[in-house]
């Protein structure tokens, strides 16, 4: 269920999974505060576990983000979702897809997946309520057959969370 | 824009012609010949035909004109020496040179030049913290201009000097780049604490105006250690002890060798070199090729990935064969051109 277009996908390139490569020793390096990857042997899809900020509504809690990487890494974004149960947020929906425009139009090879994993962390901790977004039971239905959330035309309109 | 009136006298008639210049496509356009006081025959062919010869006239006139300009512009070069020529721009409006000063360091300096010039004094940019005034009349030469700018470098050599001391001997992390323009370090001095120095170009031996970067409580305490030592500063000691015995503490040493791999990796892919791979073509395996023009981003990259990424949005535009986008890291304008051979 969580893995919908595993199978479709196209394995990396040599750019890609070299530049994959650099950024996990980084990540081990340096880890951000908050995350874990979770060990596996497989480079094109990470598991990373996320704790929610102290201090934030979200503390205490761990959820487990799924990183997937597509053939032309870093030219296109990452496919990022909450492996469900997804956290509670009004920009999250539950089957884990995430509304955050840099994962979608403003996404740039500027960006690593640990920058990427401190954006979410930052609007997961400025969320100032738990609830769903307004349009969730419609959206989740739309993405029944294993839509990924790149597919979606997302409209960012809230700049506070 | 700028205009020009002229009057001139033929035999018959007084024309008072306005010529337009339009500085930003050198291209010269004359409108009108707007006035005229004829005593004589006032038919419309002789008005055509005396507009056109002077049309003709004047046309000659701005080329003799603009040839002199061309080769004073040259044989200026010539004098500071065509080894530090950098850039030329086409119409010779602006140029760049490279020079050396005492030490060593390399330095451009920028000229933009006005097509009076030399009745108007060039203007002048370089990568100094602060501009000298450029002492100009009509007989000056670019070699002046280097000259003064030669001196103006002399003077802040012991700016860079404190500099380079600073950056060869504390661990600096911003900015990444430092160019000789810049007079502020910000410096790891451990404890996950920052320090943020303004070295003063006149007097860089002096204290310096500094603000601490790190926790409330650490910076308070930073704060205070340097209220109460700072009168150990001592001019004639290297500013990295001085900074260490006002601090009363041990500063972390330099590290060098991320330093050194940012400089060449690819902001794309990471790495240095593109793998070897047919489809690349001539650029199979070879190191990056392209830098972001602004100074404070200089990120590199291999043409081929960033030309890559400018394909892959939708903001990029190209024309002749160039591609118009921003860079990643700063967004600042960047122009690739697109490789032809990579794609037979």
């Amino acid at each position: 269920m969580t893995s919908p277009s595993a199978s479709s996908r196209k394995a990396l390139s040599k750019i890609a999974s070299n530049r994959l490569q650099k950024e996990l020793v980084e990540w081990q390096v340096n880890p951000p505060t908050g995350f874990k990857h979770k060990v596996t042997d497989n480079l094109q899809r990470w598991v990373i576990e996320v704790n929610g900020a102290p201090g934030t509504l979200y503390a205490g809690e761990t959820y487990q983000l799924q990183v997937d990487f597509p053939e032309h890494y870093p030219m296109e974004a990452p496919q990022v979702i909450f492996i469900p149960p997804a956290p509670l947020h009004p920009h999250i929906y539950s089957n884990g897809h995430i509304c955050l425009d840099i994962l979608y139009d403003s996404w740039s090879p500027a960006m690593t997946v640990s920058s990427v994993c401190i954006s979410i962390l930052s609007m997961l901790s400025s969320s100032t309520e738990k609830q769903r977004p307004a349009d969730n039971d419609r959206y989740v239905k739309n993405c029944r057959n294993g839509r990924s959330p790149k597919e979606t035309r997302w409209w960012f309109h809230d700049d506070k969370v | 824009m700028t205009f020009f009136l002229t009057t001139l006298a033929t035999v018959r008639t007084v024309y008072r012609v306005v010529e337009v210049c339009c500085t930003d496509s050198d291209s010269f356009v004359f409108l009108a010949v707007a006035d005229y006081f004829q005593n004589f025959d006032t038919s419309r062919q002789t008005n055509m035909d005396v507009s056109m010869e002077f049309a003709e006239q004047n046309r000659c006139l701005e080329l003799a004109k603009s040839s002199a300009y061309y080769r004073r512009i040259y044989s200026e070069v010539e004098e500071v020496g065509w080894e530090h020529l950098l850039k030329l721009q086409e119409d010779l409006t602006f140029l760049s040179f490279r020079l050396m000063d005492k030490k060593g360091r390399e330095h451009v300096l920028e000229i933009t030049l006005d097509k009076t010039y030399p009745k108007c004094p060039p203007l002048v940019s370089a990568d100094v913290p602060y501009n000298f005034n450029l002492e100009w009349s009509t007989d000056s030469k670019l070699r002046d201009v280097v000259r003064q700018f030669q001196e103006h470098m002399d003077k802040l050599q012991d700016f860079w000097y404190t500099l380079d001391d600073i950056d060869r001997s504390l661990w600096v992390t911003d900015p990444k780049q430092p160019h000789h323009a810049i007079s502020y370090r910000q410096i790891n001095i451990g404890n996950d604490c920052y320090i943020m120095l303004f070295i003063s170009a006149s007097d860089p031996q002096a204290l310096p105006e500094c603000r601490f970067m790190g926790s409330d409580k650490k910076v308070n305490l930073l704060k205070e250690t340097w209220r109460r030592r700072c009168k150990h500063w001592m001019k004639d000691k290297p500013f990295p002890e001085n900074l260490a015995s006002v601090l009363d503490i041990q500063l972390p040493q330099p590290q060098h060798v991320q330093k050194n791999e940012e400089q060449i990796e690819c902001g794309i892919c990471y790495a240095q070199n593109l793998p070897i791979d047919d489809e690349l073509g001539m650029k199979s395996g070879s190191g990056t090729d392209y830098k972001c023009e602004n100074a404070n981003c200089n990120r590199a990259f291999h043409s081929v990935c960033l030309g890559d990424w400018l394909r892959s949005i939708t903001t990029t535009r190209q024309s002749f064969g160039v591609l118009f986008g921003n860079c990643p890291y700063c967004s600042d304008p960047v122009a690739i051109k697109v490789s032809l051979e990579a794609k037979c």
